[in-house]
């Protein structure tokens, strides 16, 4: 009898185990038939012909326009990335250094809005402000400063100025709380030592805020990398990116083999995943520091 | 460490500057009679917001987009809400297969996701391909992060585990926990999931272009063709995407400030 039950705990616990598990079904079946199998669909349309395993998409994808295309995507993205952690950092001080706590809420609570603004009409507002007739640019040209012909907002200097539009307000969203957590007295006691601003920053607030930073850089960069409603909207098949490559390939624009478009879309989510997971990496280490 | 009064309010007066000046000339764009020659708009109308609004197009793309948004919102709702609650009482373990699905839902560019949707289902006999069907299944990968977030977070500031044990030891089963206890307590949350996922899907452009094209037109296509066609009519449409999106994110700080904390910053979507 004992030996019996004792067989049974077990035996009961995996069927308890199982149970717990088969409750999630809904999750696995929306996650495997909507993330996974197309994710692998295409992973084996770029990889296997019918002779077997190839790079031949691979080493075909890459013409002069698809380089083109990746060194565009990966200019735009470190541009609004850097400049959206340097911007967003310096207005998460500002925002921080604010004695009026309505002030501070405000402020934080329009970088929440703003973020999530991008694509269609964002591109268009830009159009209206700083189009060849825009707002501010004819306010400009009346005080004497003509922004055009040299500078073109449907242009990639324009597109970056459309991204740092989310790319600010995101920054000042993951910092704030890496800022608030430099200590007061860290500052005072470099202070009393004899440090200077400058000082401060180079050997103790970079340092400490260094993963957090990193993290953010990381984040930036996926989020202009993948980003292509606002690329499209505002400069068409102008600017010529790696998503609009790949937009482009889909709607049967370009005649290629679709296993080129695979292998785009490949390259792409290798680089994107390797924004994501150091992310998260490199986020991990940012909290245990506060902590 | 912290700024002085002069860096202070200039770098916050560029901020405000470059974050509201787009969204106002928008507003004074859509009610001007002309605005391309002179620094000052030649005279105020409401024209364009009356012709843009009669026109059919206009009233079917926006129920298009408000049902179809609404659909993935309650979907997703319905979806991640028991699952995330089953994951926090009984397997603390698949946590880490939510964290793997949000980060896919944020790695993959919508135009990778939408050709890795098209591939797969135009071989499959299932009629997904061209209908607003596969459009909210790629929107719920889309969004799956937004709704996850919140819930966790509300699921976190709760103690799940003594409500539970609590409701069951009172008779109470599985479902009963749920509807009765839990979901009430969690409220705020599920609702600040479903308000974003609503918001994301309302403005989405790029999985809407290319995966139904225009057989199934929403708001932001239309949007989107009216740019080349019509600047003035296209800016009173911009300033109702944007009305939209300040409304629902309010409504989510409002509804986060009464709870005392700001729930998790929601990314992507451009």
């Amino acid at each position: 009898m004992t030996t019996n039950s004792l067989m049974l705990r077990p035996r009961q616990k995996l069927f308890k185990i199982i149970f717990a598990w088969l409750a999630l079904t809904p999750l696995f079946i929306f996650g495997i038939s909507f993330q996974l199998i197309p994710m692998f669909t295409l992973l084996k349309s770029s990889l296997i012909t019918k002779s077997g395993l190839t790079f031949e998409y691979f080493a075909k994808a890459f013409t002069p326009t698809i380089l083109n295309s990746f060194g565009n995507s990966l200019k735009l993205s470190t541009t609004t990335a850097f400049l959206g952690v340097v911007l967003g950092s310096l207005v998460a001080m500002a925002i921080i250094s604010s004695p009026k706590k309505v002030v501070r809420d405000a402020l934080t609570a329009l970088a929440d809005v703003t973020t999530n603004f991008g694509g269609a009409p964002l591109a268009f507002a830009f159009i209206i402000t700083l189009g060849s007739t825009g707002v501010i640019t004819l306010i400009l040209k009346a005080i004497g400063v003509n922004l055009y012909p040299e500078f073109r907002i449907y242009s990639i200097t324009g597109l970056t100025i459309a991204y740092l539009y989310f790319q600010i307000p995101l920054m000042v969203l993951l910092i704030v709380p890496s800022l608030l957590g430099l200590k007061k007295e860290w500052w005072e006691a470099a202070i009393n030592l004899g440090a200077n601003t400058f000082k401060f920053w180079w050997h103790i607030g970079l340092p400490i805020l260094g993963p957090s930073l990193m993290s953010s850089f990381l984040l930036l960069f996926a989020n202009a990398f993948g980003a292509y409603a606002t690329a499209w909207t505002l400069t068409g098949p102008d600017v010529n990116l790696v998503t609009v490559q790949i937009a482009a390939l889909i709607r049967g624009e370009v005649q290629l083999q679709p296993e080129l478009a695979d292998a785009l879309a490949v390259v792409s989510l290798l680089i994107m995943s390797f924004c994501v997971f150091g992310y998260i990496w490199l986020s991990s280490k940012a909290n245990r520091g506060r902590a | 460490m912290r700024m002085n009064r002069f860096w202070r309010t200039t770098t916050i007066a560029l901020f405000l500057a470059f974050m509201i000046i787009p969204v106002v000339a928008t507003l004074a764009f859509s009610l001007s009679t002309r605005w391309d020659r002179s620094i000052f708009p030649e005279g105020m109308t409401t024209k364009w917001w009356q012709t843009v609004t009669e026109r059919s197009a206009f009233k079917l793309t926006l129920k298009n987009s408000l049902v179809v948004s609404t659909v993935t919102a309650l979907s997703l709702g319905v979806l991640v809400t028991p699952s995330v609650y089953w994951a926090h009482v009984r397997l603390p373990k698949s946590k880490s297969v939510f964290e793997l699905m949000s980060a896919f839902s944020f790695g993959i560019p919508g135009v990778v996701l939408a050709l890795s949707l098209l591939r797969f289902y135009s071989k499959v006999p299932i009629p997904l391909v061209n209908t607003p069907n596969i459009l909210v299944a790629a929107f719920m990968v889309l969004c799956f992060p937004f709704m996850y977030r919140p819930v966790a977070n509300a699921l976190d500031s709760i103690d799940v585990k003594v409500l539970t044990e609590a409701a069951q030891s009172l008779g109470c089963g599985w479902w009963n926990t749920l509807f009765r206890v839990i979901i009430p307590n969690i409220m705020p949350g599920v609702i600040s999931g479903c308000l974003l996922v609503f918001s994301t899907v309302f403005s989405e452009f790029t999985l809407t272009n290319l995966l139904v094209g225009s057989r199934f037109k929403t708001f932001p296509i239309y949007l989107v063709e009216f740019t080349r066609f019509d600047g003035r009519q296209a800016s009173a449409l911009a300033v109702i995407s944007f009305v939209v999106a300040w409304v629902t994110s309010l409504l989510i700080i409002w509804i986060a400030g009464r709870r005392g904390k700001l729930l998790g910053g929601p990314v992507g979507g451009h």
